[in-house]
């Protein structure tokens, strides 16, 4: 895994997702629009190996925190829902990209419920979306991922993931 | 001898980073906030890439788009509008129909509602503020109903035609012969009023129109007040006619009236 590149990465995700630009992909007048760091996640949950995975899902929850209003609730629910992403793939195979599309989804929705929970706790005021979106976000980004795997599986491949991608090193059997 | 490198164990890791979340959490939110500022301070440039793109998009581009938190405040002032409009239409009709029967345009008309109704007396939501004071005529459904007899600055009290403290000069109109017959009336205290004082050898019948007489200052033309319901020879003086007056409306129905205030010549 190459840190460096990982870094220049999701902080380039982190813009990404919070820039104007994404405004030019958004559906409805409730503005749903994809999570680029919930796929970010989801692929990197399941392509690198269990230690590596844990470092990067609160990595990528830290920089989804930057991107908000609040630190520290993304950085935890995107840690455990990641972490939890990394064990799961030991016991069920998740290979073909439907599979990956669902886990997408299912990880969305257990990351977004947390996240208003504990933002809530620290004393947010700020308006978290309705049930709709919290469950839009992850069908759209589900849906997009079927069009922006391959870029981002040969981006894992530049930062020198994806090697053992759906297998088991030999180090974790 | 080589260094020894740290590397926790998962459960380590993940424990720490952990702990480290709850840590951010409970900070406070001016301290962990400024992380957001700083990125947005650092990436401002990058953060406004495509924000041409999006106010040229197609919606934007449309005269008639507005924004969707514009849209729903501009909703809610039209649907006080609406209601403010539909308030005032329903004043207009009433005042048009007042104006039918009073062509004087120097004739000012106060619109109050009924907001309490007593034995022979009405308490209207108009006072002082609005111009209106003692004496003045009352229109209810263009009949005079009453005068008004208290005035404060926001209600005042009407007292209606068929209250016995209510006097008012009178003209019983007789078509037949032309002519009109002056005379007073007074309330009964049950659902109609008296004239009185009315000689027997005027020839007054039922049916006949009675009208408020005009009185300086209060009013300019005659105002029906109702009809004759019954009219015999008095009882304690027989050279006069006992006469019963039925006001024009059920005064009982009466929920708006309009006060006459006369404009003073300036």
């Amino acid at each position: 895994m190459k840190w460096f590149r990982f870094t220049v990465l999701i902080l380039a995700g982190a813009i990404i997702q919070s820039s104007a630009l994404m405004e030019t992909v958004s559906l409805t007048v409730q503005h749903i629009k994809p999570n680029i760091l919930l796929i970010l996640l989801v692929y990197f949950a399941i392509s690198c190996d269990s230690y590596d995975a844990i470092i990067i899902s609160f990595a990528i929850g830290f920089a989804a925190d930057l991107t908000g209003a609040l630190i520290g609730p993304y950085f935890i629910s995107f840690g455990i829902i990641g972490t939890a992403i990394a064990h799961i793939r030991k016991l069920i195979l998740v290979k073909k990209t439907g599979q990956q599309a669902i886990v997408i989804f299912a990880a969305g929705i257990l990351i977004q419920i947390p996240a208003i929970i504990l933002a809530k706790i620290k004393g947010s005021t700020a308006e978290t979306g309705g049930f709709l979106e919290i469950f839009a976000v992850p069908i759209y980004s589900a849906i997009l991922w079927f069009l922006v795997k391959w870029p981002v599986t040969a981006i894992g491949k530049w930062l020198g993931v994806g090697i053992h991608r759906f297998k088991l090193r030999i180090d974790e059997r | 001898m080589a260094r020894r490198q740290f590397k926790p164990s998962k459960l380590t890791l993940f424990i720490g980073l952990v702990l480290l979340g709850c840590i951010f959490l409970l900070l406070p939110q001016n301290v962990t906030s400024r992380l957001n500022f700083a990125f947005i301070d650092i990436f401002g440039f990058f953060l406004k890439m495509g924000s041409s793109v999006t106010q040229n998009r197609p919606a934007a581009l449309s005269p008639d788009y507005v924004p969707r938190e514009e849209y729903n405040r501009l909703q809610t002032a039209y649907a006080n509008l609406e209601a403010e409009l539909a308030e005032q239409k329903k004043q207009v009709d009433v005042l048009s129909k007042v104006r039918l029967t009073e062509p004087d345009p120097s004739t000012g008309l106060v619109l109050a509602k009924v907001v309490n109704k007593k034995e022979n007396e009405f308490i209207i939501n108009r006072g002082a503020g609005d111009g209106l004071k003692t004496g003045q005529y009352v229109l209810g459904d263009n009949a005079v109903i009453g005068l008004v007899e208290q005035v404060s600055n926001d209600i005042s009290s009407v007292r209606l035609v068929t209250s016995s403290a209510c006097k008012i000069p009178i003209k019983i109109s007789a078509p037949e012969i032309n002519k009109y017959f002056n005379g007073t009336i007074q309330g009964n205290d049950k659902k109609g009023a008296r004239v009185l004082n009315i000689p027997q050898k005027y020839e007054i019948k039922t049916g006949f129109n009675v009208y408020a007489a005009e009185k300086a200052g209060f009013l300019r033309s005659m105002r029906i007040i109702g009809r004759i319901a019954k009219c015999t020879a008095g009882e304690k003086n027989p050279t006069v006619w006992d006469i019963t007056v039925e006001p024009a409306y059920n005064l009982n129905n009466i929920t708006d009236v309009a006060v006459i205030v006369l404009k003073q010549p300036e």
